[in-house]
C-alpha cells in the first residue's frame, strides 16, 4: 500500500479536527496507509507572517526533524503547505537544515494537490447532494498555483451542483493576525465574501483552507445566513448519508 | 502605537463600515478590471512583457549612477538644467527660488505624485504663487482641499453629483452633473491659467538615458499645454524613473497604459529634450529637471527590496488590493498608498512610523500577480515585518506573545495541554454568553464573528484513541 | 550655459554607488519570447485602431484629395484662425486648406487661443496602435493641443507596423537630436476621471484627424 504522512495544522488539530479526520477517511478509501507523526506541532507560519523569523526558524527546524522519515506528506491547508514549500527555503538560508528543508518542501502537498498530482485520482467515491460554491484561498491559488485541482475533484462528487462564486479569487480577509489586529478591515472583506456566497444561492461554501472557512463561517453565522461552510476534505469524505 | 498607526486604524474602521464608499470603489474597480482584461488580450504574451519590463528596470536600477550620468550629460548638452535634490526641502527651495527669480505669479501643474511627495504646491502658494492643478482629477481634489485618492485616478471616490456640486460652488458657471459638461467647465476654467502661467511644472513617467529626454504620459493633453505655453518648464522626477534607451518605451508605453487604465496606449506620450530649440518658434526658454532622492537611495541600498524601485506608478496594485478596495486611498495617510505605498513608505519615511502599513495586509498576493514590472510586492510586506521586528519597532507585548507561542509549539505535550485548557475556557466563556465582553480574550475575533464551535477533543486525541485502534 | 550649482549631486551619486556595492539577486527569469501579435496589413490595422481610439481616418488617393477632404472639415468650423505648420507642401496647399479662414503660420509662434484648428505634417505613423508621431518640427510646441481640432496630413510611406520600428525610424531620421519635443498622439484628448466615464476633449483637441495618401504630388 502506498504511504502518506499527515501534516495536521495546529489550528485544525485544536479547532477543526473533523477536517483532519475526514481527510484520513478519504485517503484510506483510495488505498493509502496513513500515519500521523505525533511529535508534530506547528509549521511556524504565525510567527513568520508577523515578522518573528527567529521564533519561526526554531519551529521550522523542528518540523524538518519531525517529518524526516516521511515520504509524501499531505496537509489540509494551502497556507501551511505554502509555508513549508515556499518559505522554509527563505527562512533557513544559511542554516544547516536548508537542503533538507528544501527537499522536504517538494514532498509536502496540499490535499487536493496530493489527490490529483500524486495519487492521480479525480473521483474519490464521494456523494454530496448539495449546491456548492468554491472559494479560491489565496495561498493555494497564488503560491501553490492550484485552481483547477479542487474543482476537478468537486466535479466528480455525485449529486453535487457546483456553482460559480463571483469574485472567487478575492481574499476573504482572514490573513492570520490581520484578522485580529485589523479586525474591522478583515471583517469587511469577509462580509463582502459572505455576501457574494449568498448571491449564488449555494447551500455550502467550500475551500482548501480551514482558516478561510473559519473566518467566513463566523461572519455567515453572524449574518444568520443560510449558507454554511464545509472543508473540501469533508465533502470528499461524504457518502451522502451524513446529516448536513 | 505611533500617531500614524492610530490614524490609520481610526480611518480604516470608519471606511470599512461605510457601505456606500465600498460600493463606489467596487464599481470603479470593476470598470477598471473590464478594461484591463480587454487590454491584456492585446498582448500575445503578457508574461513575457512583464519579464522584459522587469529586466529593463533591473538593468537601469542596478546601474543607476551610470544611467543618471548619461541622462545628465545629454540634458546639459541640449541646454537643460539638472538639479540633484537630496530631499524634499532641497527640491522645494530650488523650484521656489527659480520661480521668485523669474517673478512667476502663476504655475500650471500636471499630475505628479512626486510633487505631492515633496508638498510642492503648498510651498509655492506660501510664496503667493498661484498653482493650478490641470489634470482633471487633481483639479477636483485641489478644489476640495484634499490629497489625491489614487495615484492614477485622483478623484475615484467621488460621484458626478459630488463633482457637480463642487464645480457649482467653486466655478460658478456650472449647473449640471453631466460628465461631458463638467469636463468642459474644467477646460474653460483652466485655459486662462494655461495661457497666463509663467511656469509649467510636470513630473515624468520615464527619464531616457541615451537621449536626455523625459517622457510624460497623459490622456488629457494638459502636460503638453504646460510644456508649450509657459516660459519655464520644470520637471520633478524620482531618480528611479530612468530607463536606458528610447526604444525601451516601445514596451513601457503600452504596458503602462494597459496596467494603468486598460488602454492599448495613452493618448499623449510626450518626449521633452530641453527648452525650445534654436530653430523652434514656440516653447519654454528654460528647462529644468529636478532629480529627487528623498529616501530612494535608502531603498536602493536594500538589495532584497531594490526591485520596488522598478515601480512605474501604474496603480494596478492599488486596484487589485482587497484592503485598498475596502478602506480607500486616503486612509493610508501617505503619498503612495496601496501595496506599493506600504512597501515603499517605511524606506522613504522610516520604519518606526510606517511599519503598520506592512501589517495591514492579508498577504493575499493579488498585487504581485498584477504588477507589470514583477515587483515581489507581498513578499516585501513580509520582509518589512521582519525588519520591523529586528529593529525592535513592534510592541513588546507582541514579542512576548510569540515567544510564548514558540515555547508552546516546541512540545506536543504543551500544545495538547494549553490547547485543551484554551478550548475549555472558550467553551465556558461562549457557553455563558460572554462572547464579546471584557471577559472574552477572543473579543477582537468575536466582534466580527459569531463565536466558533469549540471541539471537545483535538485531532491528535481522536487519532490516538479511535483511529489507532482501527490499525 | 552656466552649470547649475549642485551641492547634492556628489552626495546622491555617492549614496547610489555605495548602495550598489551590494548586488541584488535576480528573481525573474529572462525571456526572448515575442510579446506582441504579428502584424497583418499595416493600413488595415491603422484604420482599425483609429476607429478604436477615436481618430478620424481619411484614406485618400492623392495629396490633393487629402487637401480637399481637410478643406471640407475646415469649412464646417466657426470663424477663426487656422494654424498651419510652415512647410513647403502646406504653403502650396494653403489656399485649399484654409477655405477662407485666416492663417497663422507656425513660424509666427504658438497657436493663438482662438485658433479653430491646427494642420501639421507628421514624422511617422504607427499601425499597431493607430498613432502618429509628431515633433516640434511639425508646427512647434502646442500645435497638437491648443486648438479644438488637430489635423495631420500624412503619407503612406510614413506608416510603420509598430512602435519599435517607429523609434528606429525616428533615430535614423535624427528626430530626437533635432527636436526638443516629440509626441506620440493616439486619438483625441480624453479623460475618465469622473466615475471612470470616458469623455472626449479634455484639455487637448476633441477631434484628431489623419488624412493619409500616397506621397506622389
Amino acid at each position: 500500500m502506498p504511504k502518506v504522512s499527515l501534516f495536521i495544522p495546529c489550528f485544525v488539530d485544536q479547532l477543526t479536527p473533523e477536517v483532519g479526520l475526514d481527510m484520513v477517511k478519504v485517503l484510506r478509501r483510495i488505498g493509502y496507509d496513513v500515519d500521523f507523526p505525533e511529535n508534530q506541532t506547528c509549521c511556524g507560519q504565525p510567527a513568520f507572517n508577523s515578522g518573528y523569523w527567529n521564533d519561526a526558524r526554531v519551529l521550522a527546524e523542528r518540523f524538518v526533524d519531525v517529518f524526516r522519515a516521511s515520504e509524501n506528506i499531505v496537509c489540509p491547508s494551502g497556507s501551511c503547505t505554502t509555508m513549508v514549500r515556499n518559505f522554509y527555503p527563505e527562512l533557513l538560508v544559511g542554516n544547516p537544515k536548508f537542503d533538507e528543508a528544501t527537499k522536504l518542501g517538494q514532498r509536502v502537498f496540499e490535499f487536493s494537490e496530493f489527490l490529483i498530482k500524486v495519487a492521480k485520482v479525480t473521483d474519490v467515491g464521494a456523494t454530496f447532494p448539495h449546491r456548492v460554491a468554491y472559494h479560491d484561498a489565496c495561498h493555494a491559488l497564488r503560491e501553490l498555483h492550484l485552481k483547477n485541482e479542487p474543482r476537478e475533484l468537486l466535479k466528480h462528487v455525485r449529486n453535487l451542483e457546483l456553482v460559480d462564486l463571483p469574485y472567487s479569487e478575492d481574499c476573504c480577509g482572514f490573513g492570520g493576525t490581520f484578522a485580529i489586529n485589523f479586525n474591522m478591515i478583515s471583517g469587511a472583506m469577509g462580509d463582502t465574501k459572505a455576501g457574494n456566497a449568498e448571491k449564488t444561492g449555494a447551500e455550502f461554501l467550500t475551500s482548501t483552507d480551514p482558516s478561510c472557512l473559519m473566518h467566513i463561517d463566523g461572519i455567515l453565522r453572524q449574518r444568520k445566513s443560510s449558507v454554511r461552510t464545509i472543508h473540501l476534505a469533508q465533502i470528499l469524505a461524504s457518502s451522502g448519508d451524513e446529516p448536513r | 502605537m505611533t500617531t500614524a498607526a492610530q490614524d490609520f486604524l481610526r480611518s480604516a474602521a470608519e471606511k470599512s463600515a461605510n457601505l456606500t464608499h465600498r460600493h463606489i470603489l467596487r464599481k470603479g474597480i470593476d470598470t477598471y478590471n473590464t478594461a484591463v482584461n480587454r487590454g491584456l488580450s492585446r498582448f500575445m504574451n503578457w508574461e513575457a512583457a512583464r519579464q522584459k519590463c522587469h529586466e529593463i528596470k533591473f538593468e537601469a536600477i542596478n546601474h543607476l549612477d551610470r544611467y543618471l550620468l548619461e541622462f545628465e550629460q545629454h540634458v546639459n548638452e541640449r541646454g537643460g538644467h539638472i538639479f540633484w535634490a537630496q530631499n524634499a526641502e532641497d527640491a522645494r527651495k530650488y523650484i521656489t527660488d527659480l520661480a521668485k527669480r523669474h517673478n512667476v505669479r502663476t504655475i500650471v501643474k500636471s499630475k505628479s505624485m512626486v510633487t505631492e511627495e515633496i508638498h510642492l504646491a503648498a510651498a509655492l502658494e506660501a510664496q503667493e504663487i498661484k498653482v493650478f492643478e490641470t489634470d482633471l482629477g487633481e483639479f477636483i481634489v485641489q478644489l476640495r482641499g484634499e490629497p489625491p485618492y489614487h495615484i492614477v485616478t485622483p478623484a475615484m471616490h467621488l460621484t458626478r453629483d459630488d463633482i457637480a456640486a463642487l464645480f457649482k460652488e467653486k466655478l460658478g458657471d456650472v449647473d449640471t452633473n453631466d460628465p461631458q459638461e463638467l469636463v468642459a467647465a474644467a477646460r474653460r476654467a483652466l485655459r486662462k491659467a494655461f495661457f497666463s502661467a509663467e511656469m509649467g511644472i510636470t513630473g515624468a513617467n520615464f527619464l531616457i538615458a541615451d537621449s536626455g529626454m523625459i517622457a510624460i504620459t497623459t490622456n488629457e493633453g494638459n502636460a503638453d499645454l504646460g510644456v508649450s505655453l509657459p516660459k519655464i518648464h520644470v520637471a520633478v522626477v524620482g531618480i528611479e524613473k530612468v530607463v536606458p534607451r528610447l526604444q525601451d518605451l516601445a514596451l513601457f508605453w503600452p504596458v503602462l497604459a494597459t496596467s494603468g487604465t486598460g488602454q492599448p496606449i495613452t493618448c499623449y506620450n510626450t518626449l521633452i529634450g530641453g527648452p525650445r530649440g534654436p530653430k523652434e518658434f514656440a516653447g519654454p526658454e528654460e528647462f529644468h529637471v529636478v532629480l529627487l532622492d528623498n529616501g530612494r537611495t535608502e531603498l536602493l541600498a536594500d538589495p532584497e527590496q531594490r526591485d520596488a524601485l522598478h515601480c512605474i506608478r501604474c496603480g494596478a496594485c492599488l486596484n487589485a488590493c482587497p484592503v485598498y478596495r475596502t478602506v480607500g486611498g486616503h486612509t493610508y495617510g501617505t503619498t503612495y498608498s496601496g501595496p506599493i505605498g506600504s512597501v515603499l513608505t517605511p524606506h522613504l519615511r522610516g520604519i518606526h512610523e510606517f511599519n503598520h502599513l506592512s501589517y495591514a495586509s492579508s498577504l493575499c498576493g493579488a498585487c504581485t500577480d498584477v504588477c507589470p514590472v514583477k515587483i515581489d510586492l507581498h513578499h516585501h510586506l513580509l520582509h518589512n515585518r521582519r525588519n520591523a521586528v529586528n529593529a525592535h519597532e513592534r510592541p513588546g507585548s507582541e514579542g512576548s506573545e510569540f515567544k510564548m507561542f514558540r515555547w508552546v509549539m516546541q512540545s506536543p505535550a504543551r500544545l495538547a495541554t494549553f490547547g485543551a485548557i484554551g478550548r475549555l475556557a472558550m467553551r465556558m466563556i461562549y457557553g455563558l454568553g460572554l462572547a464579546g465582553t471584557a471577559l472574552d480574550p477572543t473579543r477582537k475575533w468575536t466582534k466580527m464573528h459569531a463565536p466558533p464551535r469549540i471541539p471537545k477533543k483535538s485531532f491528535r486525541a481522536q487519532w490516538k484513541s479511535s483511529l489507532a485502534e482501527k490499525k | 550655459m552656466a552649470q547649475t550649482e549642485n551641492p547634492g549631486r556628489e552626495a546622491i551619486l555617492g549614496r547610489i554607488r555605495e548602495a550598489l556595492t551590494k548586488p541584488a539577486a535576480h528573481h525573474v527569469a529572462k525571456t526572448t519570447d515575442d510579446i506582441f501579435f504579428p502584424m497583418g496589413d499595416p493600413i488595415e490595422e491603422f484604420q482599425k485602431q483609429c476607429a478604436i481610439n477615436n481618430t478620424e481616418f481619411l484614406s485618400t488617393t492623392s495629396v490633393d484629395a487629402s487637401a480637399a477632404a481637410i478643406a471640407e472639415i475646415i469649412s464646417g468650423l466657426p470663424a477663426g484662425p487656422i494654424f498651419l505648420q510652415d512647410a513647403p507642401i502646406l504653403r502650396r496647399l494653403s489656399p485649399t486648406l484654409l477655405n477662407g479662414h485666416k492663417v497663422q503660420w507656425s513660424t509666427e509662434g504658438i497657436p493663438a487661443e482662438e485658433s479653430q484648428a491646427t494642420i501639421t505634417l507628421a514624422e511617422t505613423l504607427v499601425a499597431a496602435t493607430g498613432s502618429v508621431f509628431v515633433s516640434s518640427a511639425c508646427g512647434g510646441r502646442g500645435a497638437a493641443v491648443v486648438a479644438p481640432i488637430h489635423i495631420v496630413l500624412a503619407f503612406t510611406d510614413q506608416l510603420v507596423p509598430d512602435l519599435e520600428t517607429a523609434f528606429a525610424r525616428l533615430r535614423e531620421q535624427g528626430t530626437p537630436e533635432q527636436n526638443s519635443m516629440i509626441v506620440l498622439i493616439t486619438g483625441s484628448s480624453r479623460t475618465a476621471d469622473i466615475e471612470k466615464i470616458l469623455v472626449m476633449g479634455a484639455h487637448g483637441p476633441r477631434r484628431f484627424v489623419v488624412a493619409l495618401s500616397p506621397r506622389s504630388e
